[in-house]
């Protein structure tokens, strides 16, 4: 099921590539069709897997990417839908396959340490990752913004230019982006450190939860993340920090956000299992 | 029935006289219902642009139909018909619909995919159809033509990329802003090109129009004409800061926003973006101020490499134009084909209901002797064995590939089965929901 969704995003990343380049809208109706096909059986993935372990599966890190793939399909299908602009599915859809080749490579075996099985954890979890999800789509839409601000900046207007949405729209879907993955990031840390307290009174012994502070890398890069998004939301009032600047700090802000994602869950020892 | 076209276009007849055929001007709706009184014009669309005036008919006599278009168009317009004839253009059929797709996709307008043409082709059509003018192949032939300008518009870049200046700045404007609604407008210089400008972006809808000029009356006379509100020159700098699309035009001979004054505008907590349209040679806007973060500077020589570039890449898009209405004209083709073999196929089917069904009564005696269930069956079986003959026939008559051997072909079978009023008949009650009485 796994490989099944994988090769169903592939297609349509395929199919949103040549909607973009040639703007045919069958090719696009038929890239759209295949992300909802691919959402599908990956939410049928995710059930089975739920079922299973009797809860919905990210305590391993190949599962969590699965589910953070999955979410972010789920957002960028409302973002198209709700903006009914299908032009960024070519820049979204590289960073979904690329990920989801690492569930359907190593899928994991769920082993929940039986510390983590608490509502707080859950909410935690899935607040960070739909908040990553909104980060991903800030990312992607400020990656846009400055592709076309350097086109019209530089009076050679060609690619992109014809084929982007306009610059304003650009910024506001970013805005909204980032506030919406501010507020679950927010929410996702300030459940995280009711929990840890709340685990430390029950297992007082546990070393993980010993090292979950500022100090363990994972927390540490969260909360230059949040700072990251957290600045990008004043700055836009007080400094007048929108349009090329704000584009620029949501795709560092994603950068950021991968390399806690990707690399420290994988290579460096933390107190997170991912 | 056959597809009929006459007409003038910028093709093939000079402006006075295109001027003299122009209907568009006059009453359309009386003039396509004349039209249509004529015996061998069954069905009548007029189009009429500054450009052309198309005359499209469905008739069953396109030789008579010419005769009859012609008469009425000098009847109608006055003119000797030896002014015209000359100059006209006619087509039938095939490429008659080749016509209208191409002209609908804008591939035949004096500016290559001018998005115009497709509204009034539209609205031809409407005035035709609002006075029971069309019948069902009219109908079937404009609305595959929307299709075809629809599909060359969002399938090619036909046409995309503005081919004139002002339409370059709005376009810019809108790719920066998105909607032009609520976005103010600084004009600088009252002049006869800032004037034009400030008409645009008025036309598209801009919010407010603010306007300033050395000579406080002309700039007066300028908001008056777009609805806007004049400022002293004075108040230039200021209102800079306040704008978010500035377009300048004065006859000064120096720079009169420096970098100096515009990074005042724009500093600040300023967010939005400031769009600066130069219009005046020698330039209004120093080239410095173009580096300023938020600022989008584009002159007169940008606005036109813009428009020359646009032209060029429409002219590469026509291949792919030219493509789409080809694969809508043998679609609209294979359409008229299994249209035109339904009469007769129906025609043929009933009669052969008809034999069946007497032979059946004539046996009825005869057969009076098995029970009802029996019956049933011989009912079924004969009813089966004039289906299967039928079935490779109708199939052979659909398919057949152009329409000059479906024409052969149908009459031919009419003969064979002495059909040809009935066929003929059934035609007509196919069309007549649609057709005027």
């Amino acid at each position: 099921v796994n490989l099944l969704t994988l090769a169903l995003y592939a297609a349509a990343g395929v199919a949103y590539a040549i909607h973009f380049a040639r703007r045919s809208p069958t090719v696009g109706r038929a890239a759209t069709t295949l992300l909802l096909l691919g959402a599908l059986t990956h939410t049928f993935a995710i059930g089975m897997q739920t079922m299973e372990v009797r809860h919905v599966p990210f305590a391993n890190p190949s599962r969590a990417v699965s589910t953070f793939v999955w979410l972010l399909a789920l957002s960028y299908l409302y973002l198209e839908i709700a903006a009914d602009e299908r032009a960024m599915g070519v820049f979204i859809l590289p960073v979904m396959v690329g990920l989801q080749v690492i569930p359907a490579a190593y899928p994991g075996v769920e082993n929940a340490d039986p510390v983590l099985d608490s509502p707080w954890f859950w909410v935690h979890v899935s607040s960070l990752l739909f908040a990553y999800a909104s980060f991903a789509l800030a990312g992607v839409l400020g990656v846009t913004y400055m592709l076309q601000f350097k086109e019209i900046k530089k009076k050679h207007l060609g690619f992109f230019y014809t084929r982007l949405p306009s610059l304003s729209i650009l910024d506001s879907m970013n805005l909204r982006a980032v506030v919406i993955g501010w507020a679950f990031l927010t929410v996702g840390v300030v459940v995280g450190l009711i929990w840890t307290a709340q685990a430390r009174q029950v297992a007082p012994g546990d070393p993980n939860l010993q090292a979950m502070w500022v100090g363990d890398p994972k927390v540490f890069i969260a909360l230059v993340t949040w700072a990251i998004y957290s600045f990008a939301l004043v700055s836009r009032p007080t400094l007048g920090w929108s349009g090329r600047r704000a584009a620029w700090l949501s795709a560092l802000g994603f950068v950021v956000v991968m390399l806690n994602f990707l690399p420290v869950s994988y290579f460096v020892e933390t107190s997170h299992t991912f | 029935m056959h597809l009929f076209l006459l007409g003038v276009s910028h093709r093939t007849a000079p402006v006075e006289l295109r001027e003299r055929l122009d209907f568009s001007s006059r009453d359309l709706g009386t003039a396509v219902q004349a039209l249509a009184a004529h015996p061998a014009a069954t069905e009548a669309v007029l189009l009429s642009t500054c450009n052309r005036s198309e005359v499209y008919v469905a008739s069953d006599d396109p030789l008579q139909a010419r005769e009859e278009i012609v008469g009425f168009l000098a009847d109608y317009h006055g003119v000797p018909a030896d002014a015209f004839v000359p100059h006209l253009f006619e087509r039938s059929d095939g490429d008659a619909t080749r016509h209208l797709f191409r002209v609908a996709a804008g591939l035949d307008s004096l500016i290559v995919g001018e998005p115009q043409i497709l509204g009034q082709v539209k609205d031809a059509f409407q005035v035709a159809a609002d006075r029971q003018c069309v019948g069902p192949l009219l109908t079937r032939l404009f609305q595959s033509s929307f299709g075809v300008g629809k599909r060359v518009r969002t399938e090619t870049a036909l046409g995309e990329g503005a081919v004139s200046v002002g339409f370059a700045a709005v376009e810019l404007a809108r790719k920066i802003f998105g909607r032009l609604d609520g976005r103010s407008v600084l004009v600088v210089g009252a002049g006869e090109i800032t004037t034009l400008a400030a008409q645009h972006l008025h036309t598209h809808g801009v919010g407010e129009i603010v306007v300033t000029s050395r000579t406080g009356s002309s700039a007066e006379a300028l908001a008056a004409k777009v609805s806007g509100r004049a400022i002293g020159w004075d108040q230039l700098a200021s209102a800079v800061a306040g704008a978010d699309i500035v377009v300048s035009g004065t006859g000064a001979p120096r720079p009169i926003l420096t970098h100096a004054d515009v990074q005042a505008a724009v500093s600040g907590h300023r967010s939005r973006p400031l769009f600066i349209i130069d219009l005046a040679v020698p330039r209004d806007v120093e080239a410095s101020v173009g580096s300023l973060e938020q600022v989008f500077l584009y002159n007169v020589d940008d606005l036109q490499a813009l428009v020359h570039e646009n032209v060029s890449r429409r002219g590469a898009e026509i291949d792919r134009a030219e493509f789409i209405v080809g694969e809508e004209v043998t679609r609209f083709g294979s359409w008229r084909r299994s249209r035109g073999a339904v009469p007769t196929v129906v025609a043929l089917r009933r009669r052969f209901e008809a034999i069946r069904r007497s032979e059946f009564e004539r046996l009825g005696v005869k057969l009076s002797g098995l029970s009802p269930a029996d019956r049933e069956r011989v009912d079924e079986v004969t009813r089966l064995i004039v289906e299967k003959l039928l079935v490779e026939p109708t199939e052979q008559l659909k398919a057949l590939p152009d329409e000059e051997t479906q024409a052969a072909y149908t009459e031919a079978v009419n003969r064979l089965f002495g059909l040809r009023d009935e066929a003929s008949e059934i035609d007509r009650s196919i069309d007549r929901p649609l057709r005027r009485s």
